[in-house]
């Protein structure tokens, strides 16, 4: 039996993989030990404009989506349809966010498993330049976060209808301008993420993400796999189950009884047609292919994910710094239930609340990438485990921990 | 000798260890310091005597209540980082709603097979040498408690509320308008980015020293509802004190 170390390190949030190998037989579990903080029970009663503000701080590393799942799915219910101009903005934090999130995985967290330092201070010590363009990268996309949710942690503005407060068409000019001048480290991320020797091994699944019909995965759509399903947001219940595991605070999540994946390499893999055009260029000329059934691919499908979102905030900020105007911000109309759906780094996330007639809400559910990935990692676990049986443990153990990690997991997140 | 330094995350976001990241001198902090133990940032971790250790998140679980103590044993300075430390944060609005029925709402059948304790903030559980506040953090507060601490001088806080520097932005009050707003008793140095977007302070800072409240209280009665008051302060450090005894204990 081996019960890899008390906690993974270099991920967010608090799990484990425990794996027993017995007469050359794998089993192998992802135990997830995150606190438990009830946030569906915390968030009844609560008034609806309360709520974006509070889900957000569901998690520190992805504010973002969680603030505007909430948003959505607070409006889909009450019957509040937001403006275009909302939906851009709401588009353009989404982009924001993928830019700080992928960088602070990509070089805090996951760099060190092929450059061969034990952390991030090893890093900045060896690869100096490498910490200052993950810095400078993410400085942007803060800002880009800032100017129109009000703070890059934790965004304030966000609310059923639009937003308290609309930034200028100076700030978005400036913000423009900004993510042009870093759009060459964001070319250099992903070049570096191009070189690294990512471990050989493949196994075909299920990959979802969201399809508004239009743009590359960001804010709404329906739910879309490579294996057929295609269904409405709201209908999220008929397909995803979840399922308790006594190992975990997180719930386990199952298409059709198996695991799937979400995230950076499943958005990829399915809508790589809709990436800007820098990023598909990158992508055309670039060693690794996808569609890609290596998770460990994952990591590069997000280094091209920071230029294909850079080059569409500077789209939507460009376009926004000459056209913004103030808008009524409609106001609910009824009481009802709603689901709001949007990518987050880390995958597709679903929000769902009912509110009453006086903007309280009742009941909440919400559902979250790293729990909609928990099965896949489980499964890809037993498969790279099993076929690299003869290998040193701490071979097994190294490479199970990279495997997990590459998944960039959230388990502060996926147990909220 | 570089200063040893521990970061370590309970139940919580992150997002206050997001924003040690988000500091304009993260150059200076990696290079400044040695990291003994920070589990977010690198792989090989030390129990040996951390001169300063900083505990961000909630005590939510027994292992994470065994893990304070074990860190305060071996710190010589400890400082509680973010309001979910310093105040148990907004997972312990589950102390007033009920914990086993969020759980039940939550895990349903399988409530008993999850552990969650009463949360109570840091400094009632250890000794607590430095709070820095806020949900989340701002950078500046975490810079100038490592500045202080790197020069051997003992951090102190800055108390002013938060409408100093909602005034200092030149916003209009916001409970002049008949919005409640938490300002006034508010623990300041956050730059008042919630009343500058036109939204209310939510007390995510905890409480002044010597707030008003009574008056606070009054003069949010005139416009707001017990329950909406109860929500504003119930919220990001619901268990500081004065803000938990707001409403009463049924509530």
């Amino acid at each position: 039996m081996i019960v890899y170390d008390e906690y993974v390190t270099q991920i967010e949030g608090h799990g484990r993989i425990y794996v027993d190998i017995k007469d050359g037989k794998v089993e192998a579990r992802l135990e997830i030990h995150e606190g438990s903080r009830l946030f569906e029970s915390l968030l009844r009663g609560r008034r609806a404009k309360e709520v974006p503000q509070m889900s957000s701080r569901i998690c520190g590393v992805c504010p973002v989506p969680h603030n505007l799942a909430a948003v959505q799915a607070l409006e889909n219910g009450v019957g509040i349809e937001a403006s275009e101009q909302t939906k851009m903005l709401r588009r353009l934090m989404i982009s924001s966010q993928m830019i700080v999130s992928h960088a602070l995985h990509l070089y805090v967290l996951a760099a060190a498993d092929y450059l061969g330092v034990n952390g991030v201070s090893e890093l900045y010590a060896k690869f100096p330049e490498a910490v200052k363009r993950c810095v400078r990268i993410r400085r942007v996309g803060n800002r880009g976060i800032e100017i129109v949710g009000g703070r890059a942690v934790h965004p304030i503005n966000s609310i059923p209808g639009g937003f308290a407060k609309l930034p200028s068409k100076r700030e978005l000019e400036n913000l423009a301008r900004d993510f042009k001048t870093v759009l060459s480290d964001c070319l250099e991320t992903f070049n570096l993420f191009a070189k690294l020797k990512y471990p050989e091994f493949e196994r075909a699944t299920e990959y979802l993400a969201i399809d508004d019909g239009k743009h590359f995965p960001a804010y709404s759509g329906r739910l879309v796999t490579n294996k057929g399903l295609n269904a409405e947001a709201k209908e999220y219940r008929n397909h995803i189950t979840e399922v308790f595991k006594p190992y975990s605070t997180t719930k386990f999540c199952l298409i059709k009884g198996h695991g799937f994946h979400v995230g950076a390499i499943a958005r990829v893999n399915l809508f790589k047609d809709r990436l800007n055009p820098i990023a598909k260029e990158l992508l055309k000329n670039s060693p690794i292919k996808f569609p890609s059934d290596n998770p460990f691919h994952n990591n590069l499908a997000q280094a091209l994910e920071i230029v294909h979102y850079a080059e569409e905030a500077i789209k939507i900020a460009e376009e926004l710094s000459a056209t913004l105007k103030d808008e009524e911000k409609p106001k609910q109309t009824k009481a009802g239930t709603g689901v709001g759906v949007v990518e987050a780094p880390r995958g597709t996330l679903i929000h769902e609340y009912t509110v009453d007639e006086n903007g309280v809400v009742k009941e909440a559910n919400l559902i979250i990438p790293t729990g909609m990935n928990t099965t896949n990692i489980e499964e890809d676990l037993y498969a790279i485990l099993t076929a690299n049986i003869d290998k040193p443990k701490e071979h097994l153990k190294r490479l199970a921990e990279m495997l997990f990690r590459a998944y960039d997991p959230c388990l502060s997140c996926s147990t909220h | 000798m570089k200063p040893k330094v521990a970061i370590f995350d309970l139940t919580d976001c992150e997002g206050c260890e997001v924003q040690i990241l988000n500091s304009k001198f993260i150059d200076r902090i990696l290079e400044g310091v040695e990291f003994l133990h920070f589990r977010l940032g690198q792989r090989v971790n030390r129990w040996e005597e951390f001169d300063v250790a900083f505990i961000e998140g909630a005590v939510i679980t027994s292992h994470e209540l065994e893990l304070v103590k074990k860190i305060r044993e071996h710190s010589k300075f400890v400082v509680a980082l973010g309001s979910c430390a310093c105040f148990g944060g907004i997972a312990a609005l589950n102390n007033f709603k009920g914990v086993n029925e969020g759980k039940r709402y939550v895990y349903g059948e399988n409530a008993d097979k999850v552990e969650t304790l009463y949360i109570k903030p840091l400094p009632e559980i250890i000794k607590v040498d430095f709070m820095i506040r806020g949900c989340p953090i701002v950078p500046e507060d975490f810079e100038r408690t490592v500045s202080d601490l790197l020069a051997g001088r003992i951090p102190r806080e800055h108390t002013r509320p938060v409408c100093m520097d909602c005034k200092s932005k030149g916003n209009t009050c916001l409970l002049l308008e008949g919005v409640e707003c938490a300002g006034p008793v508010t623990y300041g140095g956050c730059g008042a980015p919630c009343p500058s977007a036109g939204m209310p302070c939510d007390a995510c800072r905890g409480p002044l020293e010597e707030p008003q409240m009574s008056a606070e209280l009054e003069l949010l009665k005139k416009i707001a509802s017990m329950d909406d008051i109860v929500r504003l302060f119930r919220k990001y450090a619901p268990m500081a004190p004065l803000f938990k005894e707001i409403g009463g204990e049924d509530r």
